[in-house]
């Protein structure tokens, strides 16, 4: 697998800057991709982020398809205002948790935020053997699935 | 901040001029609310569109309301009605179980003990259980026996329990079916207990009496008077109660349970000794198409089921030959029993509106308020009387298609939700309530809390995702009903009158519905169908009819109400079970693909022989929930027979790039023209968003055989979006606009813009009178591949 670059490494930097840029040019758009709309919040054309980028790409994947426990989350508190990241229970009928108080503006951007957060959580070679568990047999492997 | 203090639903979907609606509304801490009529034109509350539209509607129901606390009782169970003969002072308990969460996190919602089968209330009686730590558990009156062995998950368990009133001899036995090489040996284990005291209440399957004292409380939300708890998770088969203590060998015996029916065998039991034994044999094959629990044992100690548990389940002794309960019934005699199962909301009634005669058939919404600022919706649909149209348009709200979204919870349930939307999901206020109150009940895309598939879904309950300014994880937009409001928004703002029916008015009034349209629009994502629907769109556009897809992924997913509601009204439940393809959130287990209501085969239409391609001309290939791109016209949008949808329009313009969702018209869920898949031969093709979807866009797993790489927007060609148009016989036609974004590029810059303008050219000319033109002679084409030869095919000649 792919490993997740680790802190102070060109490699991860190179990440962080092109994934801010990606949401940075998302903003305005109803939706979002980890891509670059050279006009943005236009996304006529997109370009960069991870079509072109193959480390983000499989460095993000492998983030996404954490399990649910413990998995950040973005939480809308206004409608079109105000969004916070929490953290999913992974227990059915608990709801998920505020994890800071910082109180985002704009729904592209705590996503950037969720990103450099992972980055800190992951370790650089997570879901190798030495991370084994008895977990792996009872489908808590590091995969989510539907 | 999980709080919605306000939350309602009404009775009725759909509702006649002249005809009563219900309203019934939970106000949690607000002395008291405000009920507002109002006609939903917008719900987006996007900036860079029109923002939310809803002009109040004049009704005497426009009032304040005193506020009170409705809660919902979730989770299925059965119950018989208190017998005497269940007050026995010796008595013999056995059936087969398959727990699916036997022990539950200290946090889960309903952490404690589970009920299998209970005539037991506050400490008295006795009854089978599965305690808190997991275990077997036989209880009589105030002493409790088990063994102490957790209860393995999804694992055939034969239990029963025996007490001797002489001797005071209580037996417990534990016969898991599947043993494994280091599986102990699990003795009976034996206790003496003094005696039992009988409680006046229901006997319970898959739960027990709340109420510690035994007595009835008069309430709309029990049929029989008490409260249910210790709610049971997994399934249960052929349960029976016998009188005296048996023995293992007659308990052996008591399986074959009551064997009546032959004129040589005139006794109720497996032998005449034991007939005299019988109290009741529930037999759960017997009636699986109703709510019905019944007893084939003498005294016909018939019950009922609650919250509409999974029938059509396979036993204890399904072998994998047959896969239909209706030839095999014998082998369905489980129930699937879930703690979040939910039929009806049964809420006290808050107020009654009687729909004016005059009043136009559009969305409405009973519109929620309090002083405090919490608000909610209770979105319903006023639809013409049958035979009474009042527009030459019509728009059949995908209500199946809600249903089965209906408070889903994959963002906060489903892990790999970001793997598919590549990006982590945002959480509505809907959500976050919804994910802390669990008996408001699942989606179909969801799983129950034990994690089995959830495949029933019911629209008597506040359902918080039909709502206006309720964006989507999915899209991070607005989806189904709030999407489809771009459509009517776009209607409204373009001077169009129209008449609305639901996809309940299809199914139950088939083509007498429709037929009286000049064209009927779809929503963006009706993907939910029954049969009776699809027949009627057939023979609606086979007799000259119009049809407007205005999305994708239609058509897709076998649907049928539950025939056990009908006495509450049209459409109460649907069913649907996801078998062995298409895009599947969870998947049904072997043997359990026919649906209980109907007995008829779930799963994908396409697997039911009617292909989704055949209904309006194209069908979903593609999906992927990150931005949407724009369609650009084929040359074949230069043909005269279609050549009028384009007035207006140059052949290099970028088609719908802008928009509401994803920010262009291409996009979420993609459908494509294939003609050996049912799009007819004649077929014009006139747009297409080939080659610019992002890598999030997958193809469907339907059309590939074998795990293999290279099926992303960025590299498969069969990732798109094609918009279509053919001929119907009889003057009919059909327009396929292919994508569940493309709606909402039509508010776009004051419905201003070119896909406004392609849809206007199209409804203009459908909903005229009389027969649309002939295609000519030479646009008659054979079927399928012998209409192509490959240019690869003539070069290598």
């Amino acid at each position: 697998m792919i490993s997740i670059p680790k802190k102070g490494t060109p490699e991860r930097q190179r990440l962080i800057d092109e994934y801010k840029k990606c949401m940075d040019s998302m903003k305005g758009v109803a939706g979002n991709s980890t891509l670059v709309c050279p006009t943005p919040g236009d996304v006529t054309d997109v370009t960069g982020g991870i079509h072109e980028d193959f480390l983000l790409n499989r460095v993000l994947i492998r983030m996404r398809a954490q399990p649910v426990k413990g998995k950040l989350i973005v939480i809308c508190t206004k409608v079109e205002k105000e969004w916070r990241i929490g953290r999913l229970s992974g227990i059915r009928g608990v709801p998920p948790v505020f994890v800071a108080d910082q109180v985002y503006d704009d729904e592209q951007m705590i996503q950037f935020d969720i990103f450099l957060m992972r980055l800190d959580e992951m370790e650089e070679r997570d879901g190798y053997p030495e991370h084994y568990s008895e977990g792996w047999k009872r489908r808590d492997d590091n995969w989510a699935v539907t | 901040m999980t709080a919605m203090k306000l939350t309602g639903y009404a009775d009725k979907f759909s509702v006649h001029p002249g005809d009563k609606i219900k309203f019934y509304v939970n106000c949690n801490g607000p002395k008291d609310y405000t009920a507002q009529i109002v006609h939903m034109i917008n719900g987006d509350t996007n900036p860079r569109g029109p923002g939310v539209i809803e002009p109040p509607v004049k009704a005497d129901v426009n009032k304040t309301y005193p506020g009170r606390r409705q809660i919902i009782h979730g989770g299925s169970y059965g119950y018989v009605p208190d017998s005497k003969f269940f007050h026995t002072d010796s008595f013999t308990l056995q059936m087969w179980i398959w727990p699916t969460i036997p022990k539950t996190d200290k946090r889960y919602w309903k952490h404690g003990a589970q009920g299998l089968i209970t005539h037991w209330s506050g400490g008295k009686g006795y009854g089978l259980f599965i305690n808190e730590t997991g275990a077997l558990e036989l209880r009589i009156d105030g002493v409790t026996i088990s063994n102490g062995l957790k209860l393995r998950d999804h694992a055939w368990h034969f239990i029963a329990a025996s007490y001797d009133a002489a001797t005071g001899k209580a037996v417990l036995y534990h016969e898991p079916q599947v043993v494994y090489a280091l599986d102990p040996v699990i003795e009976p284990v034996e206790a003496l207990v003094t005696g039992i005291t009988h409680p006046a209440v229901p006997l319970a399957f898959g739960g027990y009496v709340a109420e510690e004292d035994g007595a009835p409380k008069k309430t709309a939300q029990t049929e029989h008077g008490y409260w249910i708890t210790g709610h049971y998770n997994g399934k249960i088969d052929s349960p029976r109660l016998c009188k005296g203590a048996l023995s293992r060998l007659e308990i052996e015996m008591m399986k074959a349970g009551s064997q009546p029916a032959m004129s040589e065998r005139r006794h109720a039991g497996p032998t005449n000794a034991l007939a005299d034994a019988i109290v009741g044999a529930w037999d759960f094959s017997d009636g699986i198409n109703t709510l019905e629990a019944r007893d084939h044992g003498p005294y016909l100690l018939n019950g009922r089921f609650v919250n509409c548990p999974t029938r059509a389940m396979t036993g204890y002794n399904w072998a994998g030959h047959n896969f239909d309960w209706k030839h095999a019934a014998g082998e369905y005699g489980a129930v699937h029993l879930h703690d979040d199962d939910l039929d009806d909301a049964r809420w006290e009634v808050d107020f009654e509106w009687t729909v004016p005669e005059d009043i136009k058939s559009r969305f409405y919404a009973a519109k929620l308020t309090t002083s405090d600022g919490d608000e909610d919706y209770i979105p319903f649909w006023v639809v013409p009387k049958l035979g009474a149209p009042t527009a030459k348009i019509a728009v059949m709200v995908p209500t199946i298609s809600y249903m089965a979204y209906a408070n889903e919870h994959v963002a906060s349930n489903a892990g790999a939700a970001e793997v598919f939307i590549y990006r982590t999901p945002i959480m509505q206020h809907q959500n976050m309530y919804l994910s802390e109150h669990r008996e408001y009940g699942g989606s179909i895309y969801d799983t129950h809390t034990d994690g089995s598939g959830l495949c029933l879904s019911s629209r008597l309950r506040p359902i918080l995702s039909i709502r206006p300014k309720y964006d989507h994880f999915l899209a991070q937009a607005p989806w189904q009903y709030p999407a489809d409001l771009h459509l009517i928004c776009w209607l409204e703002q373009m001077g169009y009158d129209y008449d609305v029916f639901t996809d309940e008015d299809a199914t139950y009034d088939g083509l007498a519905r429709l037929s009286p349209y000049n064209v009927i629009i779809t929503g963006s994502h009706p993907e939910h169908n029954s049969g009776p629907q699809l027949d009627a769109l057939h023979n609606y556009t086979q007799r000259g009819g119009r049809l407007m897809y205005m999305g994708a992924d239609g058509w897709y997913w076998v649907h049928s109400y539950h025939p056990a509601y009908e006495d509450k009204g049209r459409g109460v439940v649907t069913e649907m079970r996801r078998c062995e393809s298409g895009i599947r959130t969870w998947r049904a287990n072997p043997g359990e693909y026919y649906h209980q209501g109907t007995g008829e085969l779930g799963g994908m239409w396409r697997y039911r022989g009617r292909y989704l391609h055949t209904v309006a001309g194209t069908g979903m290939s593609s999906e992927g929930f990150d931005i949407s791109s724009y369609f650009s016209r084929t040359p074949e949008s230069l043909d005269p027979r279609v050549s009028w949808a384009f007035e207006g329009i140059t052949y290099d313009e970028k088609l719908g790039n802008f928009g509401l969702v994803g920010g262009g018209a291409a996009g979420l869920e993609l459908d494509i023209v294939d003609t050996m898949l049912g799009s007819p031969p004649h077929v014009l093709t006139v747009a297409s968003s080939a080659g610019r979807h992002t890598e999030s866009y997958l193809l469907v797993m339907e059309d590939y055989g074998f795990s293999q790489q290279g099926i992303d927007g960025t590299q498969h060609p069969r990732v798109r979006a094609d918009i279509a148009f053919h001929e119907t016989p009889n003057g009919g036609g059909c327009f396929a606009f292919s994508s569940i974004a493309f709606c909402g590029a039509l508010p776009w810059n004051n419905c201003d813009n070119n896909i406004s303008r392609l849809v206007g050219n199209v409804l203009n000319r459908f909903m005229a009178d009389g027969p649309l033109p002939a295609a000519p002679a030479e646009a008659t084409m054979p079927r399928g591949r012998a209409d192509w030869e490959s240019p690869a095919i003539q070069l290598a000649g």
